[in-house]
């Protein structure tokens, strides 16, 4: 049985980021591999170490306030769990929560949790619109489309970006990165959301959760029509090979 | 200034004409010409408005719950402007004074009555001064737009700061709208909806904030509507849904249209609303609130709103042969999961029609469609509808998140094609037609519609009717 975990469902749950848990919970279920969802509010325990995949979303400034005490109870766990290879989906603001610090407009330094070395600075443009980028996974090399909407600019210290940045604007716009990625934790900006119509990365997630309980990560190969034709619409959009 | 101001409200009139002929619908456009022109346009015509300025604002329900208000204005025989098209942008409402304005430029209305988008909001109020300002609800809608939902309340929270001499009319079962009665000092009345009994509805979740406005505490629900609109108090704090002025209370619901007495100064009165959709309930509710701030006697004011016929795609009738087709406009996902509840509340099968554009006017993030309870759908049986069509620039995706909600994949066809995806639906086999469509896709929508099939006035005996 994997288990997959929606943190603060209720308060990070911007711009239908839940639609991630969807895919991956049914692209489990479409092949009869078990799984069942663990939906973790403030003050709820969790153990990570029964957690297959974990998704932190986005959520406004407000609601990020009010989970910053809660998760950072959480916070020696999650570092753990992260070393023992837990695979993490993390986008937008949950994204600059893991890292080291937010600084606001006014020059405020909110801390982050501190467990992945990036850091993100306010800005008064905001990042907004379609986004194509290009990944690498187990050398397998993999176009990832999406939308994004931020006013943070991330800065990627001593650790890996997600992808190459094909079009839009990516972390601040200047590097060509986009998200970031440590061991089996996952961050972007790109909602979308994400994982619906980038199955080939869904799969992958699915695939690294099942080899980690050392199931069999063998997938039966699903009818993937209108992922295919979404994420081709907006490759061919953005002017990309991959699309029509 | 005179001459200005008639030179701009011709230029504007001519525009608008121009537009018509070249088949635009010219909603905005007289309102950017003539404020080209001349920029105090709107603030001299707006001056001249002989009694009243009511604006609505609002996330849903703003065109709705506008027309209503003019009905009402209307049967009461006053002379009213309204944008009644929803063109609600700065340029939106100078255009509809425009319009009501003589070719010298001179306003003969006793009321105005303005929808107003929430972004606007704080412009228009620089130029033109309400005397009453109603708010419906706030929902997230088209964020890439607005950024987040906090920051357009605080901006409607700064802009009413600004105001002197108003009364606001608010939607208490909204926390994000009641706070603003309490943070603002203006005079409120206050409207909301009592617990329903008996009752039935499917469970849909998504609620935009169980959290108090005030101390971040969370929000204890007595009953919910719908979103997180219902009855509540902060376990922290003093914040609880303020105390009524109008109450609609013995809400019962036929084929998805409400009845309901609503109660003001210890007099109820009974309303059959001749609108599908609870949420129209609450657009009512705040036309009403503005008939009785008027002093108008309970039988003008129903007068007024059995008048209501819906605007464009606000649950617009039609026929196709003996089919019912109904077209609903969705902007965010509290509009399209009170559509839902509206269609599963339809009797007979159905085939259903989603078109999704994501031009500018609808925001071209379409992520909240994954906010949508699509997964209602999928626990109806199998018969209940009959085939999904889905349709518009970003079709692909809507019969993607069907997909996801469990929606077999043999009933769903995609179309991007507007002109052909209509006709395709409404040749279905089931009984009635069900199109949802976003901003854009709405006015292609209408059109081909209105070429096929018969646009549908209500007549009285048509209606369900509870006595």
């Amino acid at each position: 049985m994997l288990t997959v975990c929606h943190l603060y469902p209720d308060l990070l749950n911007l711009y239908g980021d839940r639609g991630n848990v969807i895919a991956f919970l049914q692209r489990c279920r479409w092949r009869n591999i078990p799984v069942q969802l663990l939906e973790v509010n403030l003050g709820e325990t969790v153990d990570f170490n029964q957690v297959d995949f974990l998704f932190l979303g986005g959520g406004s400034d407000r609601e990020q306030n009010l989970i910053s005490d809660d998760l950072g109870q959480r916070k020696v766990f999650l570092h753990q769990a992260i070393e023992d290879g837990l695979i993490i989906l993390a986008i937008c603001g949950g994204y600059q929560l893991l890292g080291q610090y937010y600084r606001t407009l006014e020059n405020e330094v909110i801390p982050g949790l501190g467990l992945l070395d990036y850091y993100t600075v306010a800005s008064t443009k905001r990042f907004i619109g379609n986004v194509a980028i290009e990944l690498n996974l187990d050398n397998q090399i993999l176009k990832v489309t999406g939308f994004e909407n931020h006013a943070g600019k991330t800065h990627l210290g001593n650790i890996e970006p997600l992808g190459n940045l094909l079009s839009g604007y990516g972390n601040n716009g200047k590097d060509g990165t986009e998200g970031a990625r440590y061991k089996n934790v996952f961050c972007s900006y790109l909602h979308g959301p994400l994982l619906p119509k980038n199955s080939v990365f869904t799969d992958h997630l699915i695939k690294l959760a099942l080899c980690r309980r050392n199931m069999n990560k063998e997938l039966i190969s699903l009818n993937d029509e209108f992922e295919k034709d979404a994420h081709k619409l907006m490759l061919s959009r953005l002017k990309l090979s991959g699309g029509d | 200034m005179y001459f200005f101001r008639s030179i701009a409200v011709l230029s504007g009139k001519l525009a608008a004409k121009l537009s018509r002929l070249t088949g635009g619908r010219g909603s905005s456009l007289p309102g950017v010409v003539a404020r080209r022109i001349y920029s105090r346009v709107l603030q001299e015509l707006a001056c001249q408005i002989k009694k009243e300025i009511i604006m609505v604002i609002g996330t849903n329900g703003k065109t709705t719950t506008n027309n209503m208000i003019a009905k009402i204005m209307q049967a009461g025989g006053h002379k009213v402007v309204f944008n009644e098209e929803g063109a609600n942008l700065i340029t939106g409402v100078t255009a509809c004074l425009v319009r009501s304005a003589s070719y010298t430029g001179v306003v003969e209305s006793d009321y105005a009555l303005l929808e107003v988008d929430e972004a606007s909001f704080p412009k228009v109020i620089q130029e033109v001064q309400p005397q009453i300002v109603v708010i419906t609800n706030f929902f997230r809608d088209q964020l890439d737009r607005y950024g987040e939902l906090d920051k357009t309340v605080a901006l409607i929270k700064n802009a009413l700061h600004k105001l002197n001499d108003i009364t606001l009319v608010l939607n208490a079962d909204d926390p994000l709208v009641a706070q603003l009665g309490q943070s603002t000092k203006h005079k409120v009345i206050y409207y909301g909806v009592a617990r329903q009994q008996n009752w039935e509805r499917p469970a849909i979740q998504t609620r935009e904030s169980r959290f108090c406005p005030f101390c971040g505490g969370e929000l204890h629900y007595h009953y919910y509507h719908y979103s997180q609109l219902g009855d509540y108090n902060c376990l922290q704090c003093a914040f609880t849904r303020p105390e009524l002025n109008l109450e609609a209370i013995n809400i019962k619901t036929v084929n998805g249209y409400i009845n309901a007495d609503i109660c003001y100064q210890e007099n109820c009165y009974h309303l059959s609303l001749r609108a599908a959709g609870f949420y129209n309930l609450y657009n009512a509710l705040a036309a009403f609130t503005i008939g009785c701030l008027m002093e108008m006697n309970d039988a003008i004011i129903k007068k007024g709103l059995d008048r209501y016929t819906p605007a464009i795609g606000r649950m617009e009738h039609f026929r196709y042969q003996d089919k019912l087709v109904l077209l609903n406009l969705v902007k965010n996902p509290t509009g399209y999961n009170e559509g839902l509840v509206t269609l599963l509340a339809m009797p007979g099968t159905k085939d259903v029609f989603m078109a999704v554009n994501d031009n500018d006017a609808d925001g071209q993030d379409i992520s909240w469609l994954w906010d949508v309870e699509f997964e209602i759908l999928a626990s109806l049986p199998e018969e209940a509808i009959k085939s999904f069509t889905c349709s518009g620039t970003r079709a692909a995706e809507i019969a993607l998140r069907l997909k996801y909600a469990g929606i077999p994949i043999n009933k769903i066809t995609v179309i991007p094609d507007l002109e052909q995806a209509v006709p395709a639906v409404l040749h279905g086999k089931a009984k009635m037609t069900y199109l949802f469509t976003t901003y854009t896709a709405l006015w292609s929508a209408q059109r081909i519609l209105c070429e096929l099939a018969k646009k549908e006035q209500f007549d009285a005996d048509s209606m369900p009717s509870v006595s």
